[in-house]
């Protein structure tokens, strides 16, 4: 059993690692890979909150922004160094998590996810009028793109090999945490509350601590956005933002880390491929959407667990389908 | 069990993820054609704009053909409207040889683009509205057709308080951010000089669309004139809720800075009648070149051409013909081929002033007209004056490196 | 003085909100359903009605036909499409509306073009209501007195009849009323249709106050959740307050605060949360 899920965190692992090498193999453009594992990292925090906590956060937009504004200033103003400034963003994304999710986990259900939309909004509002500050709708401009010691990381390739490292990193750091007893209790806080705190967990610090972790996380890559682009601009941290991840968290499914990848992937590349195409590709994501809410309740990872399940490997249980995926329970869909 | 669907299921996933984006890109051409790229928000709340630039610069691509014996294409760029997504996309476009851009409608990305095309040593050319653009954050690689703030005001603001001599008292409605508050404070130093009591100005959010409160305050402080600087939809809905409290026959209203012949059309004769409008352009601009291409668009498609569509058309045509002139497509010899050119535009003769890479070039008071005199379904409104105002380079604080 | 004038503006402003959220706060109350295309039924009500009126059609009909056609179009939605995903965590309920919701305003585009549009204001009712230095049209005195007529309906609908006392039963236990022998899935669809119709009713409505553009779901279905929120989730009379209340802070801001009248109304709902476990009158 244990040796188990020990697999299946590995294999997840080597998953992500396989993606941030296939990526320059099949993409043309360094930008858009570099975006792909920068949401992917955005997503797997949301999903931290949303699978393994059971905390449906429209406020990830904010530390997504934030992240974007502290990387983007202390690169303009200061002359600290590149590691310094994305530390400061995963800090900033830290704090402001900590202090959104100890008010917002003081209500349960749609009352949290609509304080969680209220603060979204708020921080909009901060963002937009503190213009001298953040550059209001114009955005942070000429965020300079720094050296890493002796790599220069102004080709976009270059660039995504730094963002790769770092996805990788990143992407061990919360599997480690998902794994760990934190991670699990979070799981038990998810699936019944009220045992939980019964047993003895500290329920609510351990969802304050969820946030800070995903608010970190989500701020570091707010800030590797900030230094792509250029630009901290103020759609980082609009509503859409956090819905846009939340999409991506839920389309890849919220049953393991590496289906966030799958999930920020797919959204990112195909929403790139269809406005390509069409400029009413929305109508095209609203029908995906709609599609895989009715028939891909687990995501992605769900589907390619089916696919890996039928292949004739003679093994009647495959790692993958050995232990079930965390769902939150039937008994949520009627009043939370 | 896997069944059926969840294999085309998986495998479609797979493809499209995979496969797309490396082989079937669409419109992007072969490396012997010139291809310019138009990054316009196609989808998303300015589309309606994208969607006329688009077809503006398709026109002019398809009317001249080849340049340098090489054959011209364009790519569209859809930005969606979010500045992110505009520099990934001219990002990429870069990295694929497209060196020369036409558009940019929204200030963000217009900005942020044009950092990027710096970096990426290509030519930039849009009509996007902030100052800075050719201020504080101008740059080598990025011009600017549309007249910005300080002009659209002298030429709007000016006219008609000379025009009406009696209209002491002005209110103000403004956007509450850089761009509103660059019209405002132009407005502001008219007043001063002009000895106009500015009675009161209300900010208000750049998603605002109930307008009842502040035009409330507005009619409390009894104003002869009402100066109306936000634009878009907003510009619009404040509009049609000031004409909804009887404003247009207690006082003058201007809206100083307006889209144009799709925004008189979604407004409708009855709520434009006798309101003053700023726009960049007009379809009734009486220049040779704008008189050429009504006529060409009318047969073409049937339509008068709105501002989106003429400037796309202009602003492309524009880098089409440095790069004739300069005999390459490469950004710096471009850029010097439209350093201080002078040629017959939509408005009249216009320039490229050299040293903020400002386009020179009129800007229009209009007034809306009663549908009993219209000509014909455009006929919205007539030019009352025009002019070209602009600060130097100095005042915008333009320090090109 | 200007206060008081803001204030009559404010609840002009609030009935219109209340009849935009009350649809979405009995469809919570009732189905536990988080509709996140709430505000494309208020779309399409208005650019029904902006259709109709642009073919010749007379503006009272076309008030009376478009809220019609969106309850029908809901019901459609609703039997087809939500039914199946009621038993689904929320997660799901979000993501299918969100995704409703976005083709609806495609379709919008597709159909009627990306500019927008304007509906006149009848003829009747264009003019200006004057009394001394109070100025305020007609027309939005006519939605004011308009929606209290409506809510004074609704309200005997919901306490007067077979119908209504189904769906506050069911509120309370779906179960029991299952039990009685009422086919809950007619009464699912009825309350759903009755809810977007509404919120379609607001919309045709607010066509001539706001004119007509395909992004103007969005702001719609902000406003109804703060409304429903501070309300409290399945009160009627929640969402009545609460309309009214969100409608005069936003008119009163405008004065006191105005580039705050938009901030104010999320951090009252912020703060509504926090301090009101179930909003003002809410349950569950």
């Amino acid at each position: 059993m244990r040796a188990a899920i020990m697999n299946r965190a590995s294999l997840h692992f080597v998953l992500a690692a396989l993606v941030a090498i296939a990526l320059p193999l099949f993409m043309r453009s360094g930008t858009l890979a570099s975006e792909v594992l920068i949401f992917a990292m955005a997503a797997a925090a949301c999903n931290l909150l949303l699978g393994y906590t059971g905390l449906l956060s429209f406020g990830q937009g904010i530390f997504f922004g934030l992240g974007s504004y502290a990387a983007g200033l202390t690169l303009l103003h200061t002359s600290l160094p590149l590691g310094v400034a994305l530390v400061l963003a995963a800090i900033a994304g830290a704090v402001v998590a900590t202090g959104v999710g100890w008010l917002s986990i003081r209500r349960q259900g749609v009352y949290f996810v609509m304080l969680t939309l209220a603060f979204s909004q708020f921080f909009y509002f901060l963002a937009y009028t503190f213009k001298d500050i953040t550059g209001g709708d114009n955005g942070l401009l000429n965020i300079p793109r720094p050296a890493i010691g002796p790599f220069s990381l102004g080709g976009s390739w270059a660039y995504y090999a730094f963002v790769a490292v770092l996805f990788l990193l990143v992407f061990a750091a919360l599997q480690r945490v998902a794994s760990s007893t934190f991670g699990r209790t979070l799981l038990a806080v998810r699936d019944n509350e009220e045992r939980a705190r019964a047993i003895g967990f500290p329920v609510r610090n351990f969802k304050i601590t969820a946030f800070a972790i995903s608010g970190a996380v989500t701020g570091l890559a707010g800030a590797l956005h900030a230094l792509l682009i250029g630009v901290a601009p103020l759609s980082n941290i609009e509503y859409h933002m956090s819905e846009s991840i939340l999409i991506m968290t839920i389309i890849g499914g919220t049953g393991n880390l590496f289906a966030s990848v799958l999930g920020a992937g797919f959204y990112v590349i195909v929403s790139d491929l269809l406005s390509s195409i069409w400029p009413r590709w929305l109508l095209l994501l609203g029908g995906l959407l709609i599609v895989v809410a009715l028939f891909m309740q687990k995501g992605l990872w769900g589907l390619l667990e089916r696919l890996v399940e039928a292949l004739p490997m003679g093994r009647k249980s495959s790692i993958k389908s050995s232990i079930e995926s965390p769902i939150p329970p039937e008994s949520e869909g009627r009043g939370i | 069990m896997l069944n059926r669907r969840d294999l085309l299921k998986l495998s479609s996933v797979a493809a499209s993820s995979l496969l797309l984006p490396t082989g079937l890109r669409p419109a992007f051409a072969a490396s012997e054609d010139i291809t310019i790229g138009a990054p316009l928000p196609m989808s998303g709340p300015f589309a309606a704009n994208g969607k006329f630039g688009s077809m503006g610069t398709a026109m002019i691509v398809e009317e001249v053909g080849k340049v340098l014996d090489r054959k011209l294409s364009y790519l569209e760029i859809d930005t969606e409207g979010k500045p992110a997504t505009a520099v990934r996309k001219v990002q990429e476009a870069i990295e694929r040889g497209v060196t020369l851009f036409s558009g940019g409608i929204l200030s963000s990305e217009a900005l942020a683009m044009g950092k990027e095309v710096a970096k990426g040593k290509g030519v930039f050319i849009t009509t996007a509205g902030a100052d800075e653009i050719t201020g504080s954050e101008c740059n080598k690689n990025t011009f600017r057709w549309s007249v910005p703030t300080f002009g659209a005001i002298e030429q709007t603001v000016r006219p008609l308080i000379e025009q009406l001599p009696n209209a002491k008292r002005w209110y103000t409605i403004t956007p509450q951010y850089v761009f509103g508050d660059g019209l405002l404070n132009a407005a502001k130093a008219i007043f001063k000089e002009k000895g106009i009591e500015h009675v009161g100005n209300s900010y208000h959010s750049l998603t605002e669309k109930e307008f009842s409160g502040y035009l409330t305050n507005a009619m409390a402080a009894k104003p002869d004139a009402l100066l109306i600087l936000n634009f878009g939809s907003q510009s619009s809905d404040t509009l049609r809720q000031a004409v909804s409290f009887g404003m247009k026959n207690r006082m003058t209203i201007l809206l100083a800075w307006a889209s144009g012949l799709e925004q008189f059309e979604a407004l409708g004769p009855e709520l434009m009648e006798g309101v003053y409008f700023g726009a960049q352009y007009w379809h009734g601009i009486d220049s040779p070149f704008n008189r050429e291409l009504v006529a060409k668009v009318q047969a073409k498609h049937k339509m008068n051409p709105n501002y989106a569509f003429a400037s796309a058309y202009l602003t492309t045509k524009i880098l089409i013909d440095a790069a004739a002139k300069a005999g390459s497509t490469e950004g710096p010899a471009v850029i010097q081929a439209m350093e201080g050119m002078k040629y017959a535009g939509l408005t009249g003769d216009e320039e490229i002033r050299a040293t903020d890479h400002q386009v020179i070039k009129n800007y229009y008071l209009l007034k809306g007209k009663a549908k009993s005199v219209m000509k014909d379904k455009d006929d919205y409104a007539d030019i009352i004056s025009f002019g070209k105002s602009f600060q130097s380079p100095e005042q915008a604080q333009c320090k090109m490196a | 003085m200007i206060y008081l004038f803001q204030l009559v503006n404010g609840i002009g402003l609030g009935m219109l909100y209340f009849l935009l959220a009350v649809g979405l706060s009995i469809i919570f109350g009732l189905l536990h359903f988080v509709n996140f295309a709430h505000g494309a039924f208020y779309l399409l009500g208005a650019y029904l009605v902006y259709d109709l009126t642009e073919r010749g059609l007379n503006f009272w009909a076309a008030l009376l036909v478009a809220p019609i056609i969106v309850a029908g179009l809901a019901a459609l939605t609703e039997s087809v499409l939500l039914r199946r995903i009621y038993h689904l965590p929320h997660t799901f309920h979000i993501l299918v509306t969100v995704g409703l919701a976005l083709m609806v305003q495609e379709l919008v585009i597709i159909l009627w073009g990306p500019v927008g549009g304007n509906v006149s204001t009848p003829g009747a009712l264009s003019g200006v209501l004057i009394l001394g230095d109070f100025i305020y049209p007609q027309y939005r005195l006519f939605v004011i007195g308009l929606t209290l007529v409506l809510a004074i309906g609704l309200w005997w609908l919901l306490e007067g009849t077979r119908l209504g006392a189904v769906v506050r039963a069911g509120s309370e236990s779906i179960d029991m009323v299952s039990l009685l022998g009422i086919d809950i899935v007619r009464v699912n669809t009825a309350v759903f249709a009755l809810g977007a119709g509404l919120a379609g009713l607001a919309g045709a409505l607010a066509a001539p106050i706001r004119g007509v553009e395909p992004f103007m779901g969005v702001e719609a279905l902000g406003i109804a959740f703060v409304v429903v929120v501070i309300g409290g989730m399945g009160s009627y009379t929640g969402a009545l307050i609460a309309g009214l209340l969100v409608g005069i802070v936003q008119s009163i801001m405008t004065t006191l605060w105005p580039e705050g009248a938009r901030l104010m109304i999320y951090l009252g709902m912020g703060l509504v949360i926090l301090t009101m476990p179930r909003g003002l009158l809410g349950r569950a």
